[in-house]
């Protein structure tokens, strides 16, 4: 994970409810036989679409589908008459306004969709690094009192392309868009603009360019080739230009046949297609209007026996049409083997994105005009209230309404609880830690040895919360580790006024006018624990090593105004043997069958550090591992067999809890509904899903 | 659609006939009086939908405003941004050494589905598409999405279930009023310009030969040996660079050994250098004694530069670490993949299976399949589209592989020795005075036997032989018939892309037939197709996935292609 450990991530509950398939419905009803024969019963379908007993089922954060369900909790907003979190996936956006990110122009909607998307000023970006673009000129002479600014060019800061690179200059250091536009236009085809002109005297008559389709018609041996020059292969009409001749040809085609025979067809353009259109089709269908016997139809039926004009293909290349020339090809090969194009002259596939489709080279991509983005307001998908709204102006970063759910649901943070007695864990010991303050190192937890954890909710609502976390013994997946939340049932305090609590701060005994109300179980250790602590607990990052507590089940570790932290015992589990069995020397243990198969590539798989692959103790772990596991999880290791041959996959080895949360809380209807009387009703509420704490890797030096 | 069978066949009217006229009656109001319309100023989007790549944009636009993959980068978490970091990133850090992967695995995480969809998990699958579409509307489409029509393009085959869990994410997920799909082929011939074509998409798992008349497929061809199958050869290559594997010289052979390449590194490798050896006579397995008549177009000079071409170099990043290192490599080692996997040069013909036989050949056995005269019109309009259609090269060898083996075979399934002799015997006896393929030794005494060879000359005689009758006929309506179209010859004509042909197609405002209304699908999902439409008798058009006319009838929906 990118993330740094620890960190935690929430899946919206809008997981578990799978997209309905229309036609499901429809099965049970009655099958015809198209649905019976497409949807057969015993399909082989994914478990995940039908097992929809969402409370039994583990949520597996490994699951490839969870990965888009899972959303850092900031991420998240809150609807507030659905009560549930809504994720990206569960509401709908509107576009409040589009600018540019370069130049924060906010560009009007009308002319969003003719510029392509993009700012129509001066924003480009490089075509080769996709850096910003500067507008530079080349030469600047101060002559006398005005400087004379010569032409200007497009240049890259970063990479220090620029657009002399393909040649181009512009006259003047504005409107660069449309003057980019112009150059192009002309460069990459020079016929262009007489292109256009000739295929509006097609429009003029449709049938004229039928007499000039003789000496027009290898156009492969004609026109192309003599405006084809070796060091310009690019087509005789750029792909845009082919486009709209293309389509201006279709335009005249279906016109001209359709207004062949019936010159007084309102129906004009684009009726009918892929077929012919004729007079007596469309007497027909307006006789058709009054009277639809079958006897008129009959009669009108026969006249279309005469054949009518059939749309023909384009012929020419001002139609459109584009015969490559037979060494277009064989150019292009030549052109990227010479020496001096080689790797970095041809482009990428990154770079060839936005760029015409023809572009292979380098020196073909033009600078990009920067795409405009939006600022978009956020609907609840179900009940279209909106969650999210910006202000329009395009520098504004405030927000008129926003829903986020981090107001609603509690902030779970996750950090490692250092025993009292730091024991230096050996592979920990080994390792240079990353996070100095910290002696355990997240990146390599130590398999098989309890690591206590402190998960602290925080409770953003005036309303306090009671929690139930829930988590399975036995995280999914391959790599099995045991979680055990001490106090898996707590409350979390209200978050009351900041002004409270400094008022109540200096007395040191806030946590007991918070316990006195809510707190239920064990009340009498933690109060005695928090004043302990104090004041101090609110800043127990700094000081985390200092812990003389022992965590003790059914018993909350600390607790503030409103927050609330328990402790989660974890104890990772060891890697799959797939991963490293070159590293653990040759253990005759059930593990060994599995190792074979896969010896030979685990070989070539070295691990990260090769230095604490020579552990002594990983055989010995190994082997103490598996009388443990036969007892518990017998039967899944069988099912897991076939998959434990798999080499370790990306991100197997990170632990993972899966953490059901479930939270009630009374809070006042502050929605006056018309049934109901004063906004002082007490409604509980409750609020359930699935959370992801992700603790850290797992020492893949020890090896099952 | 109704008009045109009419028009052809001229059949006297069945008893469906007046709701048929009816219905295009409808048709010509429906720009004003459709539900889908209400919209009209909304201009449609288009998705071009593929295993690999999204494309979207505007309807009349001559390019899709964005391209999307679905990688494993695209497939993350929110909020994980490790594709960003270079240190501490077991995917790009070159400091650690790659496992090898198998290569189905190694390809398969970039693709957004697989036609077995025995192993693929639909519900997956409506996540990628969902945040696909959703993060090109909000990236790069820049509207709102839902609010106005959808066009998708998609291949002419799709799984039921696949289609039925893409077109249920976008009605449920946003409020699409209808979905119309085309078919990729015809809009490939589409934005060709023409109305018929051999439509070759070198696509991600498979190459689809397509004929299309007038814009009808009416004969389908696939092989296996497409892009994916290339890619992973090029991984293979490119794993069994000495240097990629970090020193460690890899000893097993190319077989069926995993990959350890980045797929990014490989695919980057393989759409920069990969290029395809034009036709050399000698090295080709299928044709030992091919002329080399095919090589007219390829003067001698290119068959020198050829060689010269073959010595050269090329440096790319090294395959293990892209960051830091160069490999020379012989420029002639990017034609390899190409060669064993698009042509499979080395392998017999009789190895090959029926899904994976070279593209020539199947491009020639599609172009068999086709009726003679549409044969004639396809082989001359061959388009080339897909991912496979940019390696430079391929078009023309495709082409010039095809040329010979119709100079070897004529147009006739039929191969083997005594067919051979069978038919040299018969060319002994009556020699045809515009013999293509079989040499007559000495004039026999001629006999008039019209009847039995016509295949061999059909379509490559109808260029030069000038019929007086149909010279007259076209004399006639010099107006009304269309010129005569250039038949019987290879050639290419370069599309725009099945995307681009869409776009023009839905700027005309001709509407696909198959328009999948919101209400309707919701009701009965895809079950509520109607399969009976119109029974036979529109079969062929039903292939088209064009409709002629605005609305159609509004009541039943079909499938059609897809049904």
């Amino acid at each position: 994970m990118s993330r740094p450990f620890p960190y935690t991530y929430i899946s919206c509950p809008c997981a578990n409810t799978p997209v309905p398939d229309p036609s499901k419905k429809r099965r049970s009803r009655e099958s015809p036989q198209k649905a019976s024969s497409h949807y057969d019963p015993d399909q082989p379908n994914p478990p995940p679409r039908f097992d929809d007993s969402e409370d039994e089922q583990t949520f597996d954060p490994r699951a490839p589908r969870s990965n888009f369900s899972l959303y850092p909790p900031e991420h998240l907003l809150y609807c507030e008459d659905c009560h549930q979190i809504k994720c990206p996936r569960c509401i709908t956006e509107e576009i409040v306004c589009w600018y540019c990110p370069n130049c924060l122009f906010e560009t009007p909607s009308s002319m969003v969709k003719s510029e392509g998307n993009r700012c129509a000023r001066n924003c480009f970006n490089c075509p080769a690094c996709t850096a910003p673009l500067a507008v530079n000129t080349l030469e600047n002479v101060v002559q006398g009192g005005t400087s004379q600014q010569g032409p200007w060019v497009l240049s890259c800061g970063y990479c220090f392309w620029s657009t002399l690179d393909i040649g181009i200059k512009f006259d003047k250091p504005t409107n660069i868009r449309t003057q980019l536009a112009k150059l192009t236009a002309t460069d990459a085809n020079g016929s262009r603009s007489r292109q256009m002109s000739r295929t509006f005297g097609d429009l003029k008559s449709p049938l004229s360019t039928f007499s000039s389709i003789n000496e027009q018609f290898h156009p492969s041996s004609g026109e192309p080739r003599a405006e084809e020059s070796p060091d310009q292969p690019s087509a005789p009409l750029n792909p845009d230009a082919r486009f709209h001749a293309l389509k201006n040809f279709y335009k005249n085609q279906i016109s001209a046949t359709s207004s062949f025979s019936s010159p007084s067809d309102p129906l004009g353009v684009g009726v009918d297609f892929g077929g012919p259109i004729s007079s007596p089709r469309a007497i027909d269908r307006i006789m058709s209007l009054y009277a639809s016997s079958s006897r008129l139809n009959s009669l009108y039926s026969k006249k279309p026996k005469t054949k009518p004009p059939v749309m023909r293909e384009a012929l020419t290349v001002n139609e459109g049409l584009k015969i490559p020339t037979p060494d277009a090809e064989s150019m292009r090969i030549q052109r990227m083997a010479v020496d001096e194009c080689g790797w970095d002259g041809l482009a990428s596939l990154e770079q060839r994105g936005f760029q015409s489709p023809d572009a292979r080279f380098v020196e073909e991509l033009l600078p990009l005009a920067t795409l405009l983005r939006t600022k978009r307001a956020k609907r609840c998908k179900s009940c279209k209230h909106i969650l999210v709204k910006p202000e329009t102006k395009p520098s504004s970063t405030r927000f008129r309404i926003r829903l986020i759910a981090l107001s609603y649901i509690p902030l779970p943070t996750l950090r490692p609880l250092m025993p009292g007695p730091p024991v230096p864990a050996p592979a920990a010991a080994v390792v240079t830690s990353h996070n100095t303050n910290l002696n355990l190192n997240l990146d390599a937890l130590p398999p098989l040895k309890p690591t206590q954890l402190l998960l602290t909710l925080k409770n953003h609502m005036f309303d306090p919360v009671r929690i139930t976390l829930a988590t399975p013994s036995v995280t999914p997946g391959r790599v099995a580790s045991k979680v055990t939340i001490l106090c898996p049932q707590f409350d979390i305090g209200a978050n009351s006024d900041m002004w409270d609590e400094a008022l109540q701060g200096s007395s040191n005994n806030n946590n007991n006018n918070n316990n006195s109300t809510s707190n239920t179980g064990g009340s009498a250790a933690t109060d005695q624990r928090s004043s302990r602590s104090g004041a101090a607990a609110t800043t127990a990052t700094s000081n985390l090593g200092i812990y003389e507590k022992v965590a003790e089940a059914g018993k909350v570790w600390d607790k503030g105004r409103n927050w609330t932290t328990v402790v989660l015992e974890v104890v990772p589990g060891t890697l799959p043997s797939g991963n490293g069995g070159g590293g653990s020397s040759s253990s005759v243990t059930l593990q060994s069958r599995n190792q074979t198969p896969v010896q030979g590539s685990s070989k070539k798989d070295t691990d990260d550090d090769d230095a604490s692959d020579s552990d002594s103790d990983t055989s010995s772990f190994g082997a103490g591992k598996v009388p443990d596991w036969t007892g518990q999880a017998a039967e899944k290791q069988q099912q897991q067999q076939a998959s434990q041959e798999q080499p370790l996959q990306p991100d197997e080895d990170v632990l993972e809890i899966p953490v059901f949360v479930r939270m009630e809380w009374d809070s006042e209807n502050q929605i006056d509904r018309p049934g109901q009387g004063a906004a002082g009703d007490i409604v509980k509420r409750e609020l359930a899903y699935w959370m992801v704490l992700g603790v850290g890797r797992i020492d893949p030096s020890v090896l099952g | 659609m109704s008009s045109l069978r009419h028009g052809h066949s001229g059949t006297p009217s069945s008893p469906h006939t007046p709701q048929h006229h009816l219905r295009s009656n409808n048709s010509s109001f429906a720009s004003t009086t459709s539900s889908t319309s209400y919209r009209g100023e909304e201009d449609a989007i288009i998705f071009e939908l593929g295993a690999r790549w999204l494309r979207a944009g505007f309807e009349g636009e001559s390019t899709p405003m964005c391209v999307v993959g679905c990688g494993p980068e695209e497939c993350r978490r929110v909020g994980d941004y490790r594709g960003w970091l270079k240190t501490n990133n077991p995917d790009t850090d070159p400091g650690q050494l790659r496992p090898l992967v198998n290569a189905e695995d190694w390809a398969s995480a970039y693709e957004l589905w697989k036609m077995d969809l025995r192993t693929v998990d639909l519900g997956l699958v409506e996540d990628k598409i969902e945040r696909m579409f959703r993060e090109t509307y909000n990236k790069y489409l820049l509207t709102d999405a839902g609010t106005s029509r959808l066009v998708l393009v998609l291949p002419a085959i799709m799984p039921h279930p696949l289609l039925s869990s893409l077109l249920s994410v976008l009605f449920s997920r946003w409020r699409f009023p209808s979905i119309t799909l085309l078919t990729s082929a015809t809009m490939a011939v589409m934005a060709a310009g023409v109305r018929s074509a051999l439509v070759v998409d070198i696509g991600w798992a498979e190459t689809v030969v397509t004929g299309v008349y007038e814009y009808r497929e009416i004969a389908v061809k696939r092989s296996t040996r497409a892009m994916k199958a290339l890619l992973q050869e090029t991984g293979r290559l490119l794993t069994n660079i000495p240097a990629a594997r970090g020193g460690k010289a890899q000893s097993s052979g190319s077989g069926d050994a995993g990959i350890s390449v980045r797929f990014e590194v490989c695919e980057e490798v393989a759409s920069r250098f990969l290029w395809c050896k034009p036709r050399n006579t000698p090295s080709t397995a299928e044709s030992t004694k091919a002329e080399p008549d095919d090589d007219e177009h390829e003067p001698t000079t290119q068959h020198s530069s050829l060689s010269s071409l073959l010595q050269r170099t090329v440096e790319i990043p090294c395959p293990s670490n892209p960051g830091s290192a160069y490999v020379n490599l012989p420029f002639s080692t990017f034609t390899e993949p190409v060669e064993t996997t698009l042509f499979a040069t080395g392998t017999a013909e009789c190895e090959l299976d029926d899904e994976e036989k070279p593209l020539p050949l199947l491009v020639y056995n599609a172009l068999l399949a086709l009726p003679p005269d549409v044969r004639g019109i396809c082989m001359s309009r061959m388009i080339f589209t897909g991912g496979g259609a940019n390696i430079p090269g391929v078009r023309q060898r495709i082409l010039a592989d095809v040329a010979a083996l119709v100079d070897e075979h004529g147009w006739s399934p039929v191969r083997g020795k005594v067919i051979e002799q069978q038919r040299r015997k018969l060319a002994n006896l009556h020699p045809t005075p515009d013999t293509n393929n079989t040499t007559p030794t000495e004039p026999q005494p001629q006999k008039p036997a019209p009847a039995q060879e016509p295949q061999d000359s059909d379509s490559d005689s109808t260029l030069d032989g000038e019929d007086p009758i149909e010279a007259k006929i076209r004399r006639n309506n010099r107006d009304t018939v269309a010129p005569p179209t250039l038949q019987g010859v290879l050639r290419e004509v370069e599309t725009l892309g099945p995307w681009a042909g869409a776009s023009l197609t839905t700027s005309l405002k001709i509407r696909g037939l198959v328009e999948i209304e919101r209400e309707k699908y919701l009701q009965h999902g895809l079950a509520g197709a109607t399969r009976d439409f119109e029974a036979h008798a529109h079969v062929p058009d039903r292939r088209s996935g064009l409709r002629a006319g605005g609305g159609g009838d509004r009541s039943s929906w079909t499938l059609a292609g897809w049904g």
